[in-house]
């Protein structure tokens, strides 16, 4: 009980800390001015950039570590993450063809994204149930290396042959970041991203199940199948989403659940919504990070993820082989 | 002359010189067809291991820095040295300095500010100490983010609300796709579509018509509303 407390104590911290700091530093009476008027200059920064960023961060945290929870489980392999299975390679090409090619519409680089992630996902689907014909993990792991692999060759044959200096900024923009984050963004991302998340939480059981292993988990009467279809289109329906909305933003989907999984419980009734918590307050404060440490300079989001990631992992990984 | 690179596109006739490919990392095997005697690279960590390899073959090298306005002048200077015409590099040096300086707005009734936006996803601007900013203040403008820590780098968008730019300078010749997007909105040029544009490569890379790319901001800066 007072660890849930002090996850929605310490959640609502960060949300607040993410609304209240930024590259222009507001006096805090200025910031919850601007939250309930709706004029001036700190009411245009709170209302229609900070509020929509901070949430958009949350959301996309909470979805990548329930997604990487979801697939470790589904692979049984504990350095899964939600970019593992082709998604990013897909993604990246999507992007840089909208970059290099594309013409004057202001959402082609993220639309072009979505539909790359989302041919990557169903060239490994394909792929696996061609080989396996039950989405065998070691084959769906080596599906997701394969077609990664070409759309990055592709990736970088494009890059070596067009205009370079257009193209060197389309690396910008994978590595990740929530500076495009507004309403009309969040709201679409939101509506979305509930149905792929509502059966990841509801195949709970099922993934606690898979977790223990393909006999097992038939022999306690689960559709073995049915159930690892669901969670791997799932999952990366979600992350193809978070990648058109945000770019590649490695570590939160691996780190956070291996976290809640040693700090707390490895049971995903529990570990998903705590994961999902737990991911998007990750985020909301590695994005802060990101916008205030070298302001008016801000860092790719991936970047801090990484930094605090690593080293927390490194903690988490010590403390609990002692 | 016989080689070039394939972004050396100025003036028409360098078209006529054989292109030899990039110029970061050259492709040795094309430059030394040409059978050069003296090869121009720019500093970068890639042309040093050129330029090394092609002084073993014998070949010349001279890497130069070409970032700002003051190094069109030197190294054509330079250049006339090595070519051992340094009389009409002088000559060269002094019409390029009369014209910058009969280019330069000297003193400009005000001087709007401008956010020098090189790259909008995500939004990426230059500092004070680049080309572009060296052409916009001589053309009567201030760059909004001449307190850059570094030559160029990402900035946030509430950090530009915060600026009250008076405009914004794109890289193009119309109206940018990212003008339309919904976070834009909160910058006040970009909802009145204050735009300087600067297509070309004039803008780009220092060079003889830098003086012409003054000009051009100039009259852009003195028609905004």
């Amino acid at each position: 009980m007072t660890r849930w407390l002090g996850l929605a104590v310490a959640t609502a911290l960060v949300l607040l800390l993410g609304v209240a700091l930024g590259s222009v530093p507001l006096r805090p009476g200025d910031v919850f001015d601007g939250l309930i008027r709706n004029t001036g200059e700190a009411a245009v920064i709170v209302r229609e950039l900070r509020v929509p960023r901070v949430l958009l961060a949350f959301l996309v945290g909470g979805g990548l570590a329930v997604s990487g929870a979801a697939l470790q489980a589904l692979v049984r392999n504990p350095l899964a993450d939600p970019y593992l299975l082709g998604l990013s390679g897909g993604a990246g090409l999507g992007a840089v063809l909208a970059i290099a090619f594309g013409g004057g519409s202001p959402w082609a680089v993220p639309i072009a994204a979505f539909a790359g992630a989302l041919i990557a996902v169903a060239l490994v689907y394909r792929l696996s149930v061609v080989a396996g014909r039950r989405l065998d993990p070691l084959v769906l792991l080596l599906a997701g290396v394969v077609v990664g692999s070409f759309a990055a060759a592709l990736m970088s044959a494009i890059i070596a042959l067009s205009d370079a200096p257009r193209l060197r900024n389309a690396f910008l923009w994978l590595l990740g970041g929530f500076s495009s984050a507004s309403w009309p963004t969040l709201a679409l991302f939101a509506i979305y991203a509930v149905i792929p998340l509502a059966v990841l939480l509801l195949a709970a059981r099922g993934l606690d199940l898979l977790a223990l292993g393909e006999e097992p988990a038939r022999h306690l009467g689960a559709d073995v199948e049915r159930l690892r279809r669901r969670i791997y289109l799932a999952a990366s329906l979600l992350t193809a989403a978070s990648v058109a909305t945000c770019g590649i933003i490695g570590f939160v989907g691996l780190v956070v659940p291996h976290a809640v999984r040693r700090a707390w419980t490895p049971m995903h009734r529990v570990l998903l919504p705590v994961a999902f918590v737990g991911g998007g307050g990750f985020l909301v404060l590695a994005d802060l990070v990101a916008r205030t440490v070298l302001r008016p300079i801000e860092l790719p989001v991936g970047v801090v993820t990484a930094l605090v990631g690593v080293p927390l992992f490194a903690l988490l990984l010590r403390k609990s082989l002692a | 002359m016989v080689g070039r690179t394939t972004w050396c596109d100025y003036p028409a006739e360098a078209r006529a010189v054989p292109d030899l490919g990039d110029g970061i990392a050259p492709n040795i095997e094309a430059v030394l067809g040409q059978r050069p005697d003296l090869v121009l690279l720019y500093p970068s960590g890639r042309n040093a291991a050129a330029a090394e390899r092609l002084r073993s073959m014998g070949i010349a090298t001279v890497q130069l820095r070409t970032d700002l306005l003051a190094d069109v002048t030197r190294v054509g200077a330079l250049l006339g040295r090595l070519t051992g015409r340094e009389r009409e590099a002088a000559a060269l040096k002094a019409r390029f300095e009369s014209a910058l300086a009969q280019a330069t707005v000297k003193q400009p009734a005000t001087v709007p500010s401008v956010f020098l936006l090189v790259w909008a996803e995500p939004p990426m601007t230059v500092g004070a100490g680049s080309y572009l900013s060296e052409l916009l203040q001589r053309g009567g403008g201030r760059n909004a983010y001449d307190d850059l820590p570094t030559s160029s780098g990402q900035v946030s968008i509430e950090s530009v609300v915060a600026r009250h730019p008076d405009a914004i300078l794109v890289l193009g010749d119309s109206t940018p796709a990212f003008a339309t997007r919904p976070e834009w909105q909160a910058v006040a040029a970009v909802r009145e579509r204050r735009f300087v544009f600067a297509s070309g490569s004039q803008f780009a890379h220092p060079g003889p018509r830098a003086p012409d790319a003054i000009r051009a901001l100039a009259r852009s800066l003195v028609a905004l509303p």
